[in-house]
């Protein structure tokens, strides 16, 4: 009898446990999506419904006003265009860069110690703050009649993303076995061989993972493009929507809408490649 | 390629250029490292010579006159500047705030996703997404949730018989309203670290405990957080780094004020170098807030012998 009512109660704490635990999910899903989904639902409003209030909760006379003037009177696809480009560029320099000095530092030996001290350096040039680089990057830019350009942009985004694509690497080729190059290489081919025919197809996820890493850091990228960037040409897409937000007006539903096109590649890519997203964040965080 | 002993039967044989191409395998090491290194090298010394020759000079708005040695005196300056003083502490108090609500939240929800919802990969990436999203989308709709007037926020708050309030404008509010919009952004990213740390986490230390009469607590304890500590210390490290040069959320959302309450330190190296045209000076903070940064990670970094 009384095994069984220790029993039972057992069980309905452990139903309760479960519940909560679920409950406390669900905030954290509904924490979680409510503010993009108000952003969405706000762009879809006339300029009146925003200011309604009590608010709108869902958007009654759904509108693509917004997106018109965004994309169609105001230059917001070129600056998509231009945060495109720009992280395409970035992702592709850094990639290819970071993945041969990540190789060489996973699989090579030097004089001196110097694997290590070239690792961390190369990590701590990560660290340096954004702000702290700019004054002389513009200088720089400035010098060599650059401001305003999309070649300038790539420059200074690499310097960010090429230490941390050189990390991520390193730390997934430490993580393949040697020995299938080693193979190779007693096979006839050559190290750079190796690497290419080898070490580099079975990287493929690690390389799909820095790849999506640094694609999202340009896209997003905010600071730097502020301060190189002054003309609709070359201005990317963050700061033609922090131009809406005026020190006499906010353009809501404009920047809304915009706001909201900025995040929609990034969640569309964000859930076709979560595997590689996952996995390769993890391998190159967790294991440094 | 006649000398080319090692070139066996791959692709290789076929390119032309063979003593070339033997000298490159022979210094491949180097040769694969170098643009890395070179690029490195000129997007990183370049800049912080220049900052040190900066930082020792007054620069004049006006480019045509020449810049003025001052010595430590920019250095000097920041002794008796309130304004660097406030900035300074408002970044502290965003970090160790915004850091530590952002890790405890991030743990406890990878802990109950770990246990309850094992399989769910589609619910994992759907709590991810607010760190992929562009900061200044996210500080745009953090203004649009905090307006004071129509505001989603002040209607809760009505709704809840709560005192409707000014939010990033308030002088109270408005460093707590930039910590909720960074914590919103930020807490999936220490979620799906710890998530990764958890799912690599041994089985058999725990059916030992368990045998042993361990309480979940204690196991917690005594081996989750043990085994979670070189992952814990990545994350805080990211999150510390990245919480000391906040700009984006700040720039949207207050502009730095109400009343300087939210001015952080890249917010006030932006305004000393372009509103007050004082680039000398901003270089002279820029070099300190570097100097900061590279003794605290590197520091962390050899405790927690995350370099090796």
């Amino acid at each position: 009898m009384a095994t069984r009512i220790l029993h039972r109660r057992s069980r309905t704490r452990e139903v309760l446990t479960r519940l909560s635990a679920y409950l406390a999910i669900l905030v954290a899903l509904i924490l979680t999506l409510f503010p993009i989904y108000w952003i969405a639902a706000n762009s879809f409003k006339f300029d009146i419904d925003i200011f309604a209030v009590p608010p709108e909760w869902l958007p009654r006379n759904p509108t693509l006003k917004h997106y018109e003037e965004a994309f169609i009177h105001r230059p917001f696809l070129r600056y998509a265009l231009n945060s495109f480009l720009v992280a395409v560029g970035t992702t592709v320099v850094s990639v290819v860069f970071g993945t041969m000095a990540g190789y060489a530092l996973a699989r090579f030996n030097y004089p001196w110690q110097w694997r290590k001290q070239i690792s961390f350096w190369i990590l701590s040039t990560r660290m340096m703050p954004p702000i702290v680089s700019i004054i002389p990057l513009y200088l720089f830019f400035n010098y060599f009649q650059m401001l305003n350009t999309k070649s300038a942009l790539v420059i200074a985004y690499t310097a960010f993303n090429l230490p941390f694509a050189t990390w991520m690497m390193k730390s997934y080729f430490q993580d393949l076995p040697v020995e299938l190059e080693e193979a190779a290489v007693v096979d006839g081919d050559t190290r750079w061989g190796a690497f290419r025919h080898v070490a580099l197809p079975l990287a493929r996820p690690g390389l799909a993972a820095t790849a999506i890493f640094c694609l999202i850091i340009s896209w997003n990228e905010f600071l730097l493009s502020l301060i190189i960037t002054l003309t609709e040409q070359s201005q990317t897409l963050p700061i033609g929507i922090a131009g809406r937000v005026t020190q006499y007006n906010t353009y809501w539903g404009e920047i809304s809408a915009a706001g909201f096109m900025a995040c929609v590649p990034i969640v569309i890519f964000a859930f076709i490649v979560q595997k590689h997203l996952v996995r390769g964040l993890s391998l190159g965080a967790v294991k440094g | 390629m006649l000398k080319s002993a090692s070139d066996g039967t791959s692709s290789t044989q076929s390119r032309p250029g063979g003593g070339l191409e033997q000298w490159a395998e022979r210094h491949l090491r180097y040769l694969m490292l170098a643009p890395t290194v070179l690029i490195l090298l000129a997007l990183t010394i370049f800049p912080s010579l220049y900052m040190f020759y900066a930082a020792v000079h007054k620069i004049s708005p006006n480019p045509d006159l020449p810049w003025e040695f001052v010595g430590a005196g920019n250095f000097a300056r920041l002794l008796s500047d309130a304004q660097f003083h406030v900035a300074l502490r408002n970044t502290i108090v965003f970090t160790v705030v915004a850091v530590t609500i952002e890790f405890l939240l991030g743990l406890g929800l990878a802990l109950l996703l770990d246990k309850f919802i094992r399989r769910l990969t589609f619910l994992k990436t759907v709590l991810m997404v607010p760190m992929m999203l562009p900061p200044i989308a996210v500080a745009i709709t953090w203004k649009l949730i905090y307006e004071p007037q129509f505001g989603v926020l002040n209607e809760i708050m009505y709704r809840l018989g709560l005192p409707l309030q000014a939010w990033a404008g308030d002088v109270n509010l408005a460093m707590f309203s930039i910590i909720v919009a960074d914590v919103w952004q930020w807490t999936p990213f220490i979620f799906l670290l710890m998530l990764a740390g958890l799912a690599s986490l041994p089985v058999e230390p725990y059916e030992a405990a368990a045998l042993d009469g361990a309480s979940s607590w204690r196991q917690f304890w005594d081996l989750t957080i043990p085994f979670l500590k070189p992952v814990i210390a990545i994350a805080l490290l990211l999150r510390v780094m990245d919480a000391l040069r906040l700009f984006d959320l700040v720039f949207i959302l207050t502009g730095g004020g109400p009343a300087d309450r939210t001015k952080v330190l890249s917010l006030y190296i932006y305004q000393v170098a372009y509103r007050f045209a004082d680039p000398g000076y901003a270089a002279a903070i820029s070099l300190f807030v570097l100097f900061v940064t590279i003794v605290l990670s590197t520091w962390f970094m050899k405790r927690m012998r995350l370099a090796d």
